[in-house]
């Protein structure tokens, strides 16, 4: 399927502010399943953008602002063909996952991570032991664990904010793709399935339903799923948020052990005001002629960020180690 | 008017007696080893009222110049006049040479694996030197500094490496600092202290000067700027006037003759770090930076650092500017990876450790772990994450109930933890009341790598302030010495 996706990221600032710096992961990768045609980074105002692939493989641009300014807006446009997969070549059996070499092959995606923070023994755990008790493969405790987070969250926009524990997410009970991710992994992991968060577009009115009905053209949120390691057959990716399989309709952006690894913007501004982040993707199959953007689309506000609480610089400068 | 003359001084060192440790100034016999023969003659001159007014000549030196140090207790800290000890260390010349040959030698091995993990596609674990899962787990490990580029690959440019002597009296590594080792100043300051309290100490010897240090560190960072740009622009990056080491921090930069800056002096435009400065911006090419990568960017690290530059990581990609000591050293100061140090030098020199590591049990090896932790009341337990003698275990100096709950700990996490031997750390005479006794006492040197590596003479000689103590820390309450490297004799 060939894709035209528009991720316009707008930065409004209640007071003017003097300087920006960001870094964005918003370039879809290229791999065995999808093709980058075309790809641009834009800026107004214009800025110069530095290119780098991190250590996880995502593309990563810095951009910095030095002039006084109230808004930034970026858009980056791409063209990607993806093609359909596969699901797992061979069922391997739960005690495959217990092979030294293959645990040490994964495990920075078998540990707890940032926002994967499941600890031995604790509700993530014991939630996951109970799931997959009975599967006969690892695709079964897979597919197991995906349906019991689709039984422990609801899916609810703006429920929780980045940051947010895996305990208190089963406690709130709802949540968005992210968390949906989130949580599907820590169980997993728990498990000892090896698993890592993925970061992309998703081509689907509504994210919830592997299924929906697809207009000509969406203006949806990034999306994001998960891969998990299978013993023998390599990754396999998995959609949490609608327990649907990755296709033709995922675009990815890049993978890591959680959000914080591939997050697709993150930046920092000085200036006393606050910010107000507007995000939308505009994604659709893609036809020759002008970009498929709808210019009118209304922003969806994903973040009003407050002033942020003062940090404490004094203990600041006391922690940092000075090897006495 | 003459001073009368005391009938019977009391000798200082009448009553020496060792602690069933390796002594540097008298050996089993009690006779005074030869390097120190002359000072121990110039200290049975001395009587207690002479050492007393020595002491306060260099407490009143250390308070006019401000060199203090702070303790940290709850939030506030306390500052306090450096404690310096009046007996020097001497090493003798053919000693020192020897030593200096084993440390470049770690630190050049130790950049050789930083070079190799974070520009070289990691050789040595795929060689299986250490393991992969090792360094993935550790704290040290910076993602953020893959593929960034190191002048020289000297990724450490300042290293501080903390040398004990056992028993027998050899040198031993007990402990490698890459990303700040702190003490240099004191290094420099209580030589100039001493030299003004008791410069008739000097005549009897010739001492390796150390007022050359901030040229030394200056030449070494002017080497690291990208481009090898002529004359770089060099900046001292402190967290502020409440860190610790902010004293030394001002210290390295006046004797550097370059400028002390904070985050928010400086200012990421289009990839390139500069200054501001009442003139506009001026940009800069290489930072001595004294805090953590974590505080570094908070664009790409922790977003509430108020310390850092935003935009630093993206200038370090484009390769605008240095960042000395570089990113990502942390993992060889995981004592997890310390064990695996003397492969590292055979693997990437072909050569035998010179310096030997105090002998070390690794946790998370389950028979290693066993046989520590039976023993561990003769052992010494250090978490592998932490520096200055915090969170450390001395097994003969703890209770059955720290034992029982240190064996519960480590049990829990075994890759947070290593034990060691305990080692007997050498002792020198030091200034107690009313006479001089036995000591024990460490010493950081300072290994500075750019174009070239050099090894600083001497170092900082950290000493226990009390009878039988192990720990020499400043920050745990330790003191110091001035430490002479002699120079060769004339032939």
């Amino acid at each position: 399927m060939k894709l035209g996706i528009s991720y316009r990221m707008r930065f409004r600032y209640s007071e003017p502010v003097t300087e920006c710096q960001n870094e964005v992961r918003v370039r879809p990768r290229d791999d065995d399943y999808q093709r980058v045609l075309s790809y641009r980074l834009t800026s107004q105002p214009q800025l110069q953008v530095l290119s780098v692939v991190d250590y996880w493989g995502t593309v990563v641009e810095h951009l910095g602002i030095r002039t006084p300014h109230t808004e930034l807006e970026l858009l980056a446009e791409a063209t990607v063909e993806t093609a359909t997969r596969s699901g797992p070549a061979e069922a391997a059996a739960g005690p495959a996952l217990d092979d030294a070499g293959f645990r040490l092959e994964h495990l920075e995606f078998l540990e707890p991570s940032q926002h994967v923070d499941w600890h031995p023994g604790d509700a993530v755990e014991q939630r996951a032991a109970a799931a997959v008790t009975g599967a006969a493969s690892v695709p079964d405790m897979v597919s197991a664990v995906l349906a019991d987070v689709r039984g422990a969250l609801s899916y609810e926009q703006g429920a929780t904010d980045i940051g947010i524990s895996l305990t208190e997410l089963l406690g709130g009970g709802a949540g968005v793709c992210q968390d949906f991710a989130h949580l599907a992994l820590g169980m997993l992991r728990s498990v000892g399935v090896p698993a890592r968060y993925v970061s992309g577009y998703l081509f689907a009115a509504d994210e919830t339903s592997a299924n929906a009905e697809t207009a000509e053209l969406v203006t949806v949120q990034t999306h994001a799923w998960i891969e998990v390691a299978l013993p023998g057959s390599g990754w396999w990716a998995l959609d949490p948020t609608n327990g649907g399989p990755v296709g033709e309709r995922h675009v990815v952006i890049g993978c890591g052990r959680d959000y914080g690894d591939v997050p697709p913007v993150r930046g920092a501004f000085m200036g006393s005001g606050t910010a107000e982040v507007d995000a939308e993707v505009v994604i659709g199959r893609h036809v020759e002629g002008p970009p498929a953007v709808a210019a009118s689309a209304p922003g969806r506000q994903v973040a009003a960020a407050p002033a942020p609480p003062a940090p404490n610089w004094r203990n600041q400068q006391s922690q940092q180690q000075q090897q006495q | 008017m003459v001073d009368p003359v005391p009938e019977t001084r009391s000798g200082l060192l009448d009553r020496y007696q060792p602690v069933g440790a390796f002594d540097e100034a008298f050996d089993d016999d009690g006779s005074v080893r030869d390097t120190y023969s002359r000072i121990v003659e110039r200290f049975r001159e001395l009587d207690v009222d002479e050492i007393k007014r020595l002491e306060k000549l260099v407490a009143d030196e250390f308070r006019r110049q401000g060199i203090t140090f702070t303790v940290y207790s709850e939030d506030e800290g306390t500052e306090r006049i450096w404690p310096m000890d009046l007996f020097p260390r001497l090493i003798a010349a053919a000693e020192w040479e020897e030593l200096a040959r084993g440390l470049s030698q770690r630190v050049a091995a130790m950049n050789c694996f930083l070079a190799d993990l974070y520009n070289g596609g990691g050789q040595a674990i795929a060689d299986g030197v250490l393991p992969r899962w090792l360094v993935m787990s550790s704290q040290g490990f910076e993602r953020n500094a893959m593929g960034i580029a190191v002048p020289h690959s000297a990724h450490c440019n300042v290293a501080g490496i903390d040398v004990v002597r056992d028993a027998d009296g050899r040198y031993r590594v007990l402990e490698d600092n890459l990303r700040s080792p702190s003490g240099i100043s004191y290094v420099v300051e209580n030589r100039a202290a001493m030299a003004k309290a008791c410069s008739w100490l000097f005549y009897d010897h010739a001492v390796q000067p150390t007022e050359q240090y901030g040229q030394m560190l200056r030449s070494t960072l002017e080497s690291m700027a990208p481009g090898g740009e002529d004359d770089p622009h060099i900046v001292v990056l402190t967290p502020g006037i409440f860190n610790s080491a902010y004293f030394e921090h001002a210290f390295l930069a006046r004797s550097m003759g370059v400028e002390l800056v904070e985050g928010r002096d400086l200012v990421v435009d289009g990839h390139s770090v500069y200054t501001r400065t009442i003139e506009g911006l001026v940009k800069v090419d290489v930072i001595y930076r004294r805090i953590d990568d974590d505080f570094l960017d908070p664009v790409a690290f922790r977003p509430d650092s108020t310390l850092g530059v935003p935009g630093l990581l993206s200038a370090l990609r484009a390769g605008t500017v240095a960042v000395c000591n570089a990113l990502g050293n942390g993992v060889v100061d995981d004592k997890g990876v310390y064990p695996y140090v003397p492969e590292l030098i055979r693997y990437y020199l072909g050569s035998e450790p010179i310096i030997d590591n105090v002998t070390t049990y690794m946790m998370w090896d389950p028979d290693q772990r066993r046989e520590a932790l039976d023993r561990l009341d003769e052992l010494v337990a250090k978490p592998v994450g932490e520096s200055g003698g915090y969170g450390v275990l001395i097994g003969p100096h703890a209770t059955e109930q720290q034992l029982d709950e240190a064996r519960a700990t480590i049990e829990a996490e075994p890759r947070d933890w290593i034990v060691q031997e305990l080692v007997q750390l050498s002792t020198l005479p030091s200034v107690a009341d009313d006479r001089l006794e036995p000591r024990h006492l460490d010493l950081r040197p300072f290994v500075l790598t750019g174009e070239r590596t050099q090894v600083f003479p001497g170092g900082l000689t950290r000493v226990a302030m009390r009878r039988g103590s192990l720990i020499v820390n400043s920050s745990q309450g330790g003191g110091s010495k001035d430490t002479w490297v002699l120079a060769p004799e004339a032939p």
